[in-house]
């Protein structure tokens, strides 16, 4: 582009410049971005693909972010309600008044820094079944220390990542909120009743924080007696999030920095999966029984909540409420798609082939259409559920998106390690109906090898940066042509090629299609290959995500910032949004034109990474 | 979560201020006693294990505070409670005849299904004052008024000196678990696909 010159002189005082005074780049910046990035959307009725670039559509430069908006989020007050909310106030965040004292002084625990309660009784601390901690603990959970739980290694891109460490399941069972440990965490899920009896506990037992829970009961009780709602305490570096559906309360107390509507969506998603396990349906028994004690229901579901909770610190799909495919050849995902559709057409409401997180194909009866989030929900029920590799199941399900209040029936098999198919139906005598289904669709995904071909792709993964084409060519839609593709593009200016990672300092991408509910990220490369880098990105990218999404200043176009980390440049149209994340010294213009070249790329070989079209032909 | 099958029993402690409610709890969960007031505000809450007829379960105890601007929570307070214990003063009259104001208004805001045989514990406190002499509320009177609304168990007690709060309290969780419902069989929906969807996917077999 003939403008890149002229911008990139501007742009390379900012790479120098590790704290660019936003007021005076982000016009630059913006300007640049609106100016470069050329609207290239994803056709998604495989139509021949437009030659050049569209023209930019104009978006207005006024509303976007500022680049300090996110200290403006930060600043939300303390607690986000109306109304007399000012004794709940008082004694979580502060520690004056307190209202409510669990014996083991958990507002010390809320706030970090609080001084033990101030009421109540100096031998009342610690549950009978673990006496003798004081409340010392009480202050040093402020710091920030490393958490135990959340991380675990990972090794390929987001979306198919395979934790090879983390097992789920709860640990730190022995735990409870009198413990140090305990305190230390940096990310609590809670789960209890409208009672106050604890439902799930991501760490410790249930039991033994019913103190705990009771406390949490009280504090959401107390606010919504006055005739509002918690949504959101602050405390010190600790954020307490409150989800309430109906007689089912979920908390979030984390020190992680994390956005709160990240934090809030994470709840729904928990919620979500419990309502996958037992519908909505659970209602009716506290409506019937206050008394009701869901635990036994959910016997044996721990692995999937951890795993879920696990998921919100790699799995982007948790944010973006999109799904990812499994790269694979077009012919390859037509041909499962095929024999999905005959199976769709006999009756079942939905059927899904996936590879670990990843969609190989996917199909809906007339007019269903399968949620995201249900989908994630769906896929990490059967993933963490040990027993569905070893037989095939017909198991009773929920899709609270599709329909909270009921079961379905879900025939799940798996066709290798990796590779499970699922049927859902509505009839509950459909087992050996589905099971003569399975046997047919196994047969004819054997011979049009879709399942070695799922192998391979697992294995090979999907976008790399390096690969990133210098000049794509609109006929050359094929990720396997461009791996073989040299690689070093002359025309790149030197600079380009001092940086690590892809071309220009690209380090990865998300790139997410609004029609398609799918999202594609390239995989993991130098530099980002520890777990904690990639955990790093994957936070980055949620802020961003939120930030772009923001209810109050949004919606916005386009962002761009710079920290000691990452460049990172967010782009939303109609049809897509863009997140890539450069190197810090990255020119900001040759960023900007970079994902130019991404969207391109990934329009170029859009046949490979989403699922295309409803409805393949049938055979 | 539910694998160890444990259950937990909530339970309520109500009754005037001062009568030693929170003593009591006090004294059952970690065996101590401060002679030291200090009001309770808004409500304390106590966990203890509890083995019971070869079952462990965890008493989650409800200590609440007197005080009327928290009298609004009671709904919250008391819902899906499993026991309610309510003490008085046997040296102080009014905390007896209070007894039932405090009864029925548990029974109102906690609505329970039942509410003729929920189960409640009465617990005559502070039997050890002056050796018994300031005493006001003769165990006689105490027990009429318990079997006059249903047969309700009480016990005399000194948060104090310990005695007979071990008994209380298991008595508490003995009633408390008794009142445990049958499990409801749980049978939510099953979705109606609608129209004729159902009926042709058994034809169709291609
Ligand atoms: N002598 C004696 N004093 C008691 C007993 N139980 C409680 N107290 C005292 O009575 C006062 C009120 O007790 P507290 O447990 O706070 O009452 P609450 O308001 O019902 O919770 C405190 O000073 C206690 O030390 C008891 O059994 N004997
Ligand atoms: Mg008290």
């Amino acid at each position: 582009m003939s403008s890149d010159d002229a911008h990139s002189s501007s742009s390379e005082h900012d790479s120098t410049d590790q704290n660019p005074n936003p007021s005076t780049s982000i016009d630059q910046s913006l300007d640049a971005i609106e100016g470069q990035l050329t609207s290239i959307s994803l056709n998604h009725r495989n139509s021949p693909l437009p030659e050049p670039p569209i023209p930019p559509p104009h978006h207005g430069i006024g509303d976007t972010l500022p680049s300090d908006a996110h200290s403006q989020v930060e600043e939300v007050g303390a607690v986000e309600k109306s109304g007399s909310d000012v004794e709940v106030e008082n004694s979580v965040s502060r520690g004056e008044g307190v209202l409510w004292r669990n014996s083991s002084d958990v507002e010390g625990e809320v706030e970090g820094q609080g001084s033990p309660s101030s009421s109540g009784y100096a031998g009342g601390k610690g549950t009978s079944s673990s006496s003798g901690v004081s409340g010392s603990g009480i202050e040093e959970i402020s710091g920030d220390e490393v958490d135990q739980g959340e991380g675990g290694i990972r090794s390929g891109s987001f979306g198919g990542s395979v934790d090879s460490e983390w097992v789920p399941g709860k640990r730190h069972v022995n735990e409870d909120d009198a413990s140090v440990s305990w305190r230390k965490r940096k990310k609590h899920f809670f789960v209890l009743s409208h009672s106050g009896k604890p439902i799930y506990s991501r760490y410790g037992d249930e039991h033994r924080l019913a103190g705990f829970s009771a406390t949490l009961q009280a504090i959401i009780s107390f606010v919504e007696n006055g005739g509002d709602r918690v949504k959101l305490v602050r405390a010190g570096k600790h954020q307490v999030v409150f989800l309430v559906k109906g007689p089912i309360y979920l908390v979030c107390i984390s020190c992680t920095e994390e956005p709160h509507e990240s934090l809030n969506e994470q709840l729904e998603l928990l919620y979500g999966q419990m309502i996958l396990i037992l519908t909505k349906s659970i209602n009716r028994c506290f409506e019937k029984n206050p008394k009701f004690d869901m635990t036994p229901l959910l016997g044996g579901t721990d692995a999937v909540f951890s795993s879920l909770i696990h998921s919100y610190s790699w799995n982007p799909a948790t944010f973006l409420h999109a799904y990812s495919c499994l790269p694979l050849a077009y012919p390859t995902r037509q041909a499962a798609g095929a024999i999905l559709q005959d199976v769709a057409e006999s009756g079942v409401l939905f059927a899904i082939l996936m590879c670990k997180h990843k969609v190989i194909s996917l199909v809906g009866a007339q007019k269903a259409s399968l949620h995201p989030d249900d989908m994630l929900l769906l896929a990490n029920f059967v993933m963490s559920s040990e027993s569905f590799r070893t037989s095939e199941s017909f198991s009773p399900i929920c899709l609270p998106r599709y329909n909270p209040m009921a079961f379905l029936y879900a025939y799940v098999y798996y066709l290798d390690a990796d590779t499970y198919l699922m049927l859902l139906t509505a009839n509950p005598d459909a087992f050996y109906r589905l099971k003569d289904w399975r046997i047919r669709i196994e047969m004819v995904l054997l011979k049009s090898n879709v399942l070695n071909e799922a192998q391979r792709s697992m294995l090979d993964g999907g976008m790399h940066v390096e690969d990133l084409p210098v000049d794509p060519s609109p006929r050359s839609g094929s990720l396997s042509s461009h791996l073989g593709q040299p690689r070093p593009p002359p025309d790149s200016a030197d600079r380009c090629k001092a940086l690590l990672g892809g071309p220009c300092g690209l380090w990865h991408f998300i790139y997410r299609s609004i029609y398609l509910d799918q999202y594609v990220s390239s995989e993991f490369s130098s530099p980002i290959n520890t777990p904690k880098q990639q955990k790093r990105l994957y936070r980055a990218y949620q802020k961003l995500y939120t930030s772009m999404h923001d209810r109050e200043l949004g919606p916005h176009k386009t962002q761009f910032r710079r920290d000691n980390n990452y460049v990172l440049l967010c782009w939303v149209t109609q049809d897509f949004e863009l997140y890539a994340a450069f190197d810090p010294l990255a020119d900001k213009a040759l960023a900007i034109k970079t994902c130019n070249r991404v969207c391109q790329w990934v329009k170029d070989v859009e046949n490979e990474v989403f699922l295309l079209g409803a409805s393949p032909f049938s055979w | 979560m539910a694998s160890r099958r444990r259950m937990l029993l909530k339970v309520i402690i109500l009754g005037d201020s001062g009568v030693g409610k929170t003593s009591l709890m006090n004294q059952y969960v970690n065996r101590k006693f401060s002679s030291q007031y200090k009001a309770t505000i808004g409500a304390d809450f106590l966990t203890k294990e509890v083995q019971f007829e070869d079952r462990l379960f965890t008493l989650q105890i409800w200590d609440t505070a007197g005080q009327e601007r928290f009298q609004s929570l009671g709904v919250a307070f008391y819902r899906g409670a499993d026991c309610c214990v309510l003490v008085h003063d046997v040296n102080v009259m009014k905390s007896f005849d209070n007894l039932n104001n405090w009864r029925e208004e548990f029974l109102i805001q906690a609505s329970p299904h039942d509410p003729e045989n929920f189960p409640f514990v009465v617990l005559g406190n502070k039997i050890d004052v002056d050796g018994g002499n300031s005493r006001v509320v003769s165990e006689k009177k105490a027990k009429a008024w318990c079997s006059s609304k249903g047969n309700i168990p009480y016990f005399e007690t000194s948060a104090k000196e310990g005695f007979n709060v071990e008994a209380a309290f298991q008595c508490i969780a003995k009633n408390a678990l008794k009142n445990e419902p049958e499990e409801e069989v749980y049978l939510p929906d099953t979705i109606d696909v609608g129209g004729g969807r159902q009926q042709r996917s058994s034809g169709c077999e291609c």
